[in-house]
């Protein structure tokens, strides 16, 4: 009867063998490639660490003037323009600055990887079921491993940084972009895709001036979420050592600072929230031939 | 009547008999719920889970253990007088604040050394060494004059020395020596791991590829013992308590004049509220006091633990089993045998 209230483990050594040996090669592995992997980073990680350092070094005046010019190029807004510079003044004033922009540097690179790397396999999902099939199970693993299981191969092959710290955010941001454009293609009206056909497009001027220009607005979705879950990851690319808002509230968790805690993790939000109205205004006045209506 | 002559007293001794039974046996269940601290690192899992064990089999205790560290931990028994117990408090982060509290009767120092050979300090691995003979031998104050030897990898220029993350008491020590040595002048960068995995796994990876490395660990713990990291003399000596305590385990706005010191004798305590003291009884608070862990038995644990990937339960069930000539002298016989019959 035993066998039916408690379930029958495999034998307790050969379990812990298969585990062990699974460690063994990983260490092998990363023993042998560990340095080639992490060589192929190093532009990138250069690329990072320049960017960080342009942010930091620029006069606070004009960091504050590029970021109103950029909300008003996307949405055209007044009310996004000055609530961008009065947020970033205010996270200036309460000391938040460094941080803000090691975050913004971080963010901004893994956001535009992200959706660089995450369009085209959507495209190309939206272009073949088979690929959707096997590429689907891949992103629900991204999205619900917890961190800690993909950051101990990462700190193995990379160590602490802020490259591992990239790869960790991309992995659980990418596949919100990926879906939606896969989506958001495959929900394209099938009789205007046969117009289309009808007057003689190749599949890649469907792609360009049918199918990507309708589901915008999906996609956009896409890059919104993305942005929103790169910003949410922030404290665990802390954990690894990446510097930015993460550090003073981990800090704060763990020594229970509550005002430390609460005005980083609102300076995030800020961060989220005008990254997002900006590329969502811009998403929208990109669709105004569509005649949707603008709030 | 005759047999009266002898009543009353038979009676009173029956009654009293009776009652120190009854005292007794009331004093165990007594005993009743106990949470304790079982904080993130190997051999505080370990020391939590044996106590687990001990304190439930041996005393009827209803055990709790809830995760922790170093400040929170002891931060939330000062406050809050929860958890009950904290089985490895390494009490140089939290002196002055400890000694205040056990004026004021809220906590209790139940054991001054459950372990036995600690070691806090800066190390470095064997790579290291190898990479650079001339480093053996040399003292931190020498080694801190090359910070080319650890090139940081976002800053080929800087010397990478790594501290501890958020939470541990070194992580304020290690910023304040970094201040003290003037590190950042002579080309240092303090490195943050971010977490207790993040530290642990760039030693792992300098050790594993042969690389430099440099920063804060302590011992008894599994990855000094697998990767054979090796301990630093500091090369000043340790500076005095008021400089210690009074200034480097304080957070830097705290601390204007840090002096340059050697690590202080690290200790660790297992703390107990005075409400846990008065309700466990005298014979857990003895058990306690009792218990402590020779250095190199702590290590053969950790090694273990690491070698078998077991968790601090796993690991308490190893002591318990193989280790009962070191166990078996905290308590008394009848109690040591409720434990070997619970195992």
């Amino acid at each position: 009867m035993e066998f039916f209230t408690k379930f029958p483990v495999m034998e307790r050594t050969a379990l812990m063998e298969l585990k062990k040996s699974i460690d063994l090669s990983f260490r092998l592995f990363s023993r042998k490639y560990g340095d080639a992997i992490e060589s192929f980073f190093d532009p990138l990680l250069f690329f990072l660490v320049r960017l960080e350092k342009l942010l930091l070094a620029t006069p606070w005046p004009i960091i504050i003037l590029v970021v109103a010019i950029l909300a008003w190029l996307g949405s055209r807004s007044w009310k996004l323009v000055v609530g961008s510079a009065v947020a970033f003044m205010l996270i200036g004033y309460f000391g938040m600055w460094e941080d803000t922009m090691a975050t913004v540097a971080i963010i901004t690179v893994c956001t535009i990887l992200c959706i660089a790397v995450g369009i085209p396999i959507g495209v190309f999902m939206s272009k073949s079921d088979r690929a959707e099939k096997g590429i689907i199970p891949i992103l629900d693993m991204m999205q619900t491993i917890p961190s800690f299981v993909y950051l101990v191969p990462i700190l193995m092959l990379l160590g602490i940084g802020k490259v591992p710290g990239l790869i960790a955010v991309c992995i659980y941001a990418l596949p919100p972009v990926v879906r939606l454009t896969n989506l958001g293609i495959r929900e394209v009206d099938k009789e205007t895709l046969e117009a289309s056909d009808s007057y003689g497009a190749t599949p890649f001027q469907k792609l360009t001036t049918v199918q990507i220009p309708l589901s915008l607005p999906t996609i956009f979705a896409g890059v919104n979420q993305t942005i929103m879950m790169a910003l949410a990851m922030v404290v665990i690319a802390s954990m690894i050592g990446v510097k930015g808002l993460g550090v003073p509230i981990l800090r704060a968790i763990s020594n229970q600072y509550l005002a430390l805690g609460l005005m980083n993790g609102l300076a995030i939000v800020a961060l989220a929230i005008i990254f997002d109205r900006i590329t969502q205004q811009y998403g929208k006045r990109m669709q105004k031939h569509r005649g949707i209506q603008q709030k | 009547m005759k047999y009266l002559k002898n009543f009353f007293p038979r009676l009173a001794i029956i009654l009293i008999g009776l009652s120190s039974v009854l005292f007794s046996a009331q004093a165990n269940a007594e005993c009743g719920n106990v949470v304790v601290a079982s904080q993130n690192w190997a051999s505080a899992e370990l020391m939590a889970e044996v106590d687990k064990v001990i304190l439930e089999n041996g005393y009827g205790c209803e055990v709790e253990l809830i995760p922790g560290a170093t400040m929170p931990t002891f931060a939330s028994m000062d406050e809050k007088g929860a958890p009950d117990m904290n089985p490895e408090q390494w009490a140089n982060a939290v002196y002055e604040p400890l000694n205040k509290s056990v004026a004021e009767g809220r906590l209790v120092i139940a054991n001054k050394a459950p372990i036995t050979g600690l070691g806090e300090g800066w190390w470095i691995t064997p790579g290291t060494i190898e990479k650079h003979p001339e480093i053996k031998g040399m003292t931190a104050l020498e080694i801190l004059e090359h910070p080319e030897w650890f090139p940081f990898k976002e800053d080929p220029s800087k010397g990478a020395f790594v501290g501890c993350p958020a939470g541990w008491g070194c992580q304020l020590a290690n910023a304040n020596l970094f201040k003290a040595f003037e590190m950042e002048k002579k080309g240092w960068v303090l490195v943050d791991p971010g977490s207790a995995a993040g530290l642990d796994g760039s030693i792992a990876k300098a050790a594993e590829s042969g690389n430099p490395w440099l920063g804060y660990y302590w011992s008894p713990t599994s990855i000094v013992g697998k990767y054979s990291l090796i301990h630093l003399d500091f090369g000043v000596p340790y500076a005095g308590d008021e400089n210690w305590n009074g200034c480097i385990v304080k957070p830097e706005q705290e601390c204007a004049d840090p002096k340059p010191s050697a690590w202080i004798e690290s200790e660790v305590n297992t703390i107990i509220t005075t409400k846990f003291a008065k309700q466990g009884g005298e014979d857990i608070v003895k058990y306690i006091g009792n218990r402590t862990y020779p250095g190199t038995v702590m290590n053969g644990m950790l090694v273990w633990m690491a070698d078998n990937q077991a968790g601090g339960s796993d690991a308490a069930i190893e002591f318990l089993s193989k280790h009962e000539d070191v166990w078996s002298k905290w308590v008394s016989s009848d109690v040591a045998n409720k434990v070997k019959a619970g195992l």
